[in-house]
């Protein structure tokens, strides 16, 4: 067998076998090989003694009160939408061919006049207009998380003004 | 996330189930990974509070995307991804820096619990708690990708598969991420053992 660490492929063998999960087969294999290269049997001593010291780091219970916590939440969460619903009533859950084929309609004849619609004049930029930043799909993930916070942050001030009154 | 899933995977035939209005079966997900989402945060982000509140976070999006989740790929993949995306967003929020400060305070929380012996003595509780502290600066030192993809590989017992899965990259790309880490870790605590 090639030498792992010299070939650079199959590394992930030296660090299976150091975890005790490789093929008893394959883990014969690579015995073999260590019993001959110092380097690979260096990398499998510490390996092994990392993984043994990490095993030392327990985590800390999960306190009592986590499942309540969590329901409270869920409630919270779920009596925010039944009051954001409540206006439309019993009728949101239905199927309305007629009214689904209304707003296809309207759609289309949206979508015709704006293909009717004269086309603006293409505008140059100016030189010393500002110029926008393309936005990266975490700046939107952080965005959406921020408005999720806010939209909870917002309930939970009603929620308290509500009590109050 | 692709992959087709097995009908083994009993958490997804709960999820469904909690999708079909089941609240008894979302329960039972709670229960089966409470501890590995916490612990797997509390790693993570090292500080008690902030890795509950997480995880809380975790349980609270599951349950709120009942509705539309669809069985693409294995359970614990989906929930871990979760957990990845908003530990990975609190560090970078700056959450960590607080953590951090408040590491002493958290060690001093529970130092039984994260001692092996169930009675040490001073001596061995100072030597231990030296230990731990050297392993979480150790794991808080590497790259945020390399402490998710270790802290799932060695105390999740993840796949290669699976954890390129969550932290959507490459087997290989894991592999790499994974011998890059441990060879950090090694070069920090290999005297330890």
């Amino acid at each position: 067998m090639n030498c792992p660490l010299e070939a650079g492929e199959n590394a992930e063998l030296l660090l299976d076998y150091c975890n005790r999960k490789l093929d008893p087969r394959v883990s014969s294999i690579l015995e073999g090989h260590l019993a001959i290269c110092p380097s690979c049997r260096e990398f499998a001593r510490n390996q092994q003694a990392v993984w043994e010291t990490l095993e030392q780091w327990e985590a800390t219970p999960v306190s009592a009160d986590f499942d309540r916590r969590l329901y409270a939440r869920i409630e919270q969460d779920i009596g925010f939408w039944q009051r954001l619903m409540k206006p439309l009533g019993p009728a949101r859950l239905r199927w309305n061919p007629l009214a689904a084929a209304a707003a296809c309609a309207v759609l289309l004849m949206a979508g015709v006049m704006v293909d009717r619609h004269p086309s603006a004049p293409v505008v140059q930029p100016a030189k010393d207009m500002a110029q926008v930043e393309p936005v990266q799909p975490e700046q939107v993930e952080r965005a959406l998380d921020a408005m999720d916070m806010l939209s909870e942050f917002s309930h939970r001030v009603k929620d308290s003004t509500d009590a109050k009154m | 996330m692709g992959g087709a899933v097995t009908a083994l995977d009993l958490d997804t035939d709960l999820m469904l189930r909690v999708k079909e209005g089941d609240g008894a079966s979302f329960g039972v997900l709670l229960d089966k990974h409470r501890s590995s989402v916490v612990h797997f945060l509390f790693r993570m982000v090292q500080n008690h509070a902030v890795a509950e509140e997480l995880a809380q976070e975790v349980f609270l999006r599951v349950y709120r995307s009942r509705s539309t989740y669809e069985p693409t790929a294995k359970f614990t993949t989906w929930l871990f991804r979760i957990a990845t995306h908003l530990a990975l967003n609190s560090l970078r929020d700056g959450k960590y820096e607080r953590a951090q400060e408040r590491l002493d305070d958290d060690s001093k929380e529970m130092p039984v619990r994260q001692v092996r012996d169930a009675r040490p003595s001073v001596e061995q509780s100072m030597v231990y708690q030296a230990k731990l502290d050297e392993i979480r600066r150790a794991i808080a030192a590497l790259p945020e990708k390399q402490r998710a993809a270790v802290l799932m590989h060695k105390y999740e017992e993840m796949e290669y598969s699976q954890i390129a899965k969550v932290l959507s990259c490459s087997e290989s790309a894991v592999k790499s991420l994974l011998f890059r880490a441990y060879e950090s870790l090694r070069a920090r605590l290999a005297h330890m053992a």
